[in-house]
């Protein structure tokens, strides 16, 4: 771009002086109004500018110049034609920026809003019914987290706490059986149990975590802006003991 | 492309500052490690009074690579730096947060755990 501009300011100082220069700037002068510049629409007016100035000089050459003078005013007819067409792509680009504002690609795959909340009510669903299942299991402290506003990658986190290796592993072995069985979702993530437990089901992850692990990691402050979800169980909790 | 004697910096706060690669896990004869590959390296440089210390052997996961990594779709992720997770050997993060930018490649490796631990995914 600022090339550009420094050819263009070159050529107002030396145009006015040199016919041979008046030729160079022809020369440049479809470069410069066809490039379709939003930001400098006055640079087609510049050119214009040159060429006017030079043809009255042109008039009174000699004879042997004339060869040169006819391709200047070949030129010159190309370059009436020209800066019309990069005026209606500058015209174009306007509208479609009125239009559109500063977006101007957006992908296809994007779903509509309707459809983005048909797939959140159903996630949340799975979502639930797996924290229920890990509620079965006596998993304590369990969270859902709504993290999709925050992170693109996936739409919920659970968050649970299991108390021991083996309640760990009947917690992630339990929720892979369920999902299979009924939402037929399979998970990626740990097939043994540790001390973080992830399972992923792509819009669901969900974390088992050991007591110290938790409090570790402490996940639930790094997510802390995310919307927790009520969970039907949660009233329950005083009745098992 | 990582490879022994190559120096990564640390992109978690596990206490660990600067690594150098000593092996790639996986083939016997392997040259070059990229992101998502889990390296054996040893500390270089480490924060004072944590865990982590200078000379101890760790696990690490390349999270950022100078060389270009290349999608399907053509886009190309190159970083400024070379930088690695340090791991333990069941795959969890010494650290509790990640730092920078990871590529959502190491969530299809099975790295979910540092994907979810990271602020920013590309």
């Amino acid at each position: 771009m600022t090339v550009l501009i420094t050819l263009s300011l070159a050529g107002a100082g030396a145009g006015y002086r040199f016919s041979d220069d008046l030729q160079k700037l022809g020369r440049l002068q479809p470069k410069l109004c066809q490039s379709p510049t939003a930001l400098f629409p006055h640079k087609c007016l510049h050119c214009q500018c040159f060429w006017q100035v030079p043809r009255s000089k042109n008039l009174t050459l000699k004879s042997r110049e004339l060869p040169r003078l006819r391709l200047a005013r070949a030129k010159e007819a190309e370059d009436s034609f020209t800066p019309n067409v990069s005026e209606d792509t500058d015209d174009m680009f306007d509208d479609l920026f009125d239009k559109y504002g500063k977006v101007v690609y957006s992908s296809n795959d994007r779903k509509s809003p309707s459809t983005e909340l048909d797939d959140d009510a159903e996630t949340l669903s799975f979502a639930v019914a797996m924290a229920n299942v890990a509620n079965d299991v006596k998993a304590g402290d369990i969270k859902v987290l709504f993290v999709k506003p925050l992170v693109y990658w996936t739409r919920f986190f659970i968050i649970a706490t299991a108390f021991s290796r083996p309640q760990s592993d009947a917690i992630a072995s339990r929720i892979r059986d369920m999902a299979e069985e009924k939402y037929g979702r399979v998970p990626s993530g740990d097939s043994k149990p540790n001390s973080w437990t992830l399972l992923d089901f792509g819009d669901v992850v969900i974390h088992i975590f050991l007591p110290p692990q938790r409090a570790f990691y402490n996940l639930e402050e790094f997510y802390a802006n995310a919307t927790p979800v009520e969970l039907p169980f949660e009233n329950q909790s005083p009745f098992r003991g | 492309m990582i490879q022994p004697q190559t120096h990564l910096n640390v992109a978690d706060n596990s206490g660990a500052r600067e690594l150098m690669c000593i092996r790639i896990i996986g083939a016997s004869n392997r040259r070059y490690a990229h992101i998502g590959d889990i390296i054996v390296a040893v500390i270089k440089e480490a924060v004072p009074n944590t865990p982590l210390e200078r000379s101890e052997v760790v696990r690490a996961v390349i999270v950022r690579t100078c060389k270009e990594l290349k999608r399907d779709n053509g886009m190309i992720i190159r970083y400024d730096d070379n930088a690695a997770v340090v791991i333990d050997q069941e795959g969890n993060p010494k650290g509790t947060r990640i730092f920078g930018a990871i590529a959502r490649e190491l969530r299809q490796l099975n790295f979910t755990k540092i994907v979810s631990l990271a602020p920013e995914v590309l």
